[in-house]
């Protein structure tokens, strides 16, 4: 029981981090437009970002230094700027959308309008992030996030093919842009530079020290796994009922309609229920993830640990990127749209995210006994040349594509 | 490198634009992406409406995702019904398009007004079944 309630930080972090809005609806567009060939994708983003993971909770339980203060430490004033600005924009673009698509989860239950659950959201959030602890924040959205694993059900139900399951885990060439465009997506969701941010920082947050490292891994491992597993899940449900129809899918609703197939109302109410703590949990790494990078990069007292009375300048900035996100969302901007943009344009500051904790973690100096060893090395450097690829073609086959379509 | 990922996010973003789009007259592929769009949002309908016919579905959500749906179809409707056809065989596709858009939509707003009437539902989705058969007999016409 102690080992299920320690994998909390692991599980909201994936959960939050590749099963938000946009990946929600990105992966069920890849199954409908690509199918079951690009699923090789998800696990080897997934792997990325356990490789990455595990390396930045060990950094933290051996130094107490979060992401920021590494990209702080090794980057000088002008860069790590710049990398605080491009992922505050991201991220904050991507906590409106998450809002966004929290209003549009709550309407479908009681149909009033998304724009006043928007609000409700809003509210709904600030309240858990006053009032509960942070462990208690991860519990509620991480677990109850978990109700999506209905997908993997949903997808077994539907009596796949699984020879051609097991064919798309393995790569394969492929001509068409769309293919690569879907891959490089897919790929990428696994890695959005929030979910590195609020992992380290949450680890900061829980004291870890260089005891937990069992802790660290089994989060890093079970918890992104976990995630990576749902979203195999979405994808091959979407290539069973939304390919053969035609079907693009477009919006929540739509991800939602692939459990109602096979499990009728049940299975809706459980994909919605699964969707509503996923974005919620988004909506949390992003505010957090925000406020802690501001707070790092300025040198300010951060965290949920202390009293957020205690500590103005975050809890402002906390609640500032919190409004920000809401006046983009109440603009009724398309959440999907939002999260997909942020998805790919995050790709360029992935290395500028991923190379601190790569140096720091093969640092002897730092690290001392829990250095990276010869496969976490090799592991990261082939991470990081894979991410600094994406950068490259991301964008491009976004144009060539006319981003999937 | 930074230079150059910048310069390509401002192209992509101008590419991805809506005004992209805009300054001449629709071609066929554009015109053939926007009905796969009306082809697509018909079989959603149809797969909503046969839940909807069975029973195996929450009338609020089946209400909500069908005027989303519905909002898809207006959207397409109106940027076909405000895009210029040079071409004789373009424009009387466009204007099939858009009258193919209004049936779907007419289609949807059954779904969203009876959400709970398996009868109605099984209409709705032999009639959506049909309209994306329709538009995708259009789309491959171009």
């Amino acid at each position: 029981m102690k080992t299920i309630f320690s994998i909390a930080l692991g599980v909201i972090a994936a959960i939050g981090g590749f099963v938000d809005i946009g990946d929600l609806v990105f992966n069920a567009q890849a199954g409908s437009s690509v199918g079951t060939p690009a699923l090789w994708a998800t696990p080897v983003g997934v792997v990325g970002i356990m490789v990455f993971a595990e390396m930045s909770g060990r950094i933290v339980a051996v130094s107490k230094k979060p992401n920021f203060v590494l990209v702080k430490e090794r980057y000088g004033r002008t860069l790590s700027t710049f990398t605080l600005a491009a992922s505050l924009v991201l991220t904050v673009l991507t906590l409106a959308a998450e809002l966004g698509g929290l209003g549009f989860a709550l309407n479908y239950f009681f149909d009033v309008s998304v724009s006043f659950f928007v609000l409700v959201a809003l509210f709904a959030v600030a309240a858990a992030i006053y009032f509960l602890p942070f462990g208690g924040i991860e519990r509620l959205f991480g677990y109850l996030g978990l109700a999506l694993l209905v997908y993997i059900a949903a997808s077994i139900k539907l009596d796949p093919d699984w020879g051609e399951i097991g064919r798309g885990f393995v790569p394969e060439t492929h001509s068409a842009a769309v293919y690569w465009y879907f891959v490089v997506g897919l790929i990428a969701a696994a890695l959005m530079p929030y979910e590195i941010y609020f992992y380290s920082s949450g680890a900061v947050e829980e004291g870890w020290n260089p005891e937990d490292m069992t802790v660290n891994r089994t989060n890093a491992f079970v918890g992104f796994g976990l995630g990576g597993l749902i979203s195999v899940g979405i994808l091959v449900a979407a290539a069973q009922i939304f390919k053969p129809a035609g079907i693009s899918p477009t919006s929540l609703g739509s991800v939602a309609l692939l459990t109602q197939q096979p499990y009728a109302e049940l299975g809706l109410i459980l994909a919605l229920i699964g969707i509503l703590f996923a974005v919620g949990g988004a909506t949390i790494d992003t505010a957090f993830s925000a406020a802690y990078n501001l707070a790092q990069h300025q040198g300010w007292k951060w965290g949920k640990r202390f009293k957020l009375l205690d500590e103005p300048r975050f809890t402002l900035s906390l609640a500032g990127f919190l409004l920000a996100g809401f006046a983009i969302a109440e603009t009724g901007v398309d959440p999907v749209e939002l999260t997909e943009y942020a998805v790919i344009f995050s790709i360029p500051v992935l290395p500028l995210t991923y190379l601190p904790i790569l140096l720091v973690g093969n640092d002897r100096a730092v690290m001392g006994a829990h250095v990276n060893g010869p496969l976490a090395r090799a592991m990261g450097w082939f991470y990081f040349v894979l991410i600094c690829l994406l950068a490259l073609a991301a964008p491009v086959l976004f144009i060539a594509t006319n981003g999937g379509g | 490198m930074r230079g150059r990922s910048i310069t390509l996010l401002v192209v992509a973003f101008a590419a991805a634009s809506p005004l992209s789009g805009c300054g001449g007259p629709i071609t066929p592929g554009e015109l053939s992406r926007s009905i796969e769009t009306l082809e697509s949002t018909a079989a959603e309908g149809a797969l909503l409406a046969n839940d909807v016919a069975r029973d195996r579905t929450k009338a609020t959500f089946a209400r909500v995702h069908a005027r989303d749906l519905g909002d898809v179809v207006q959207h397409e409707a109106e940027k076909l019904q405000d895009a210029e056809a040079d071409q004789g065989h373009v424009a009387a596709a466009k204007t099939n398009a858009v009258d193919l858009a209004d049936r779907i939509g007419m289609t949807l707003g059954q779904i969203q007004t009876a959400p709970g009437s398996e009868t109605d539902g099984r209409k709705a989705e032999a009639a959506l079944t049909r309209l994306s058969e329709d538009a995708k007999k259009l789309a491959d016409g171009l």
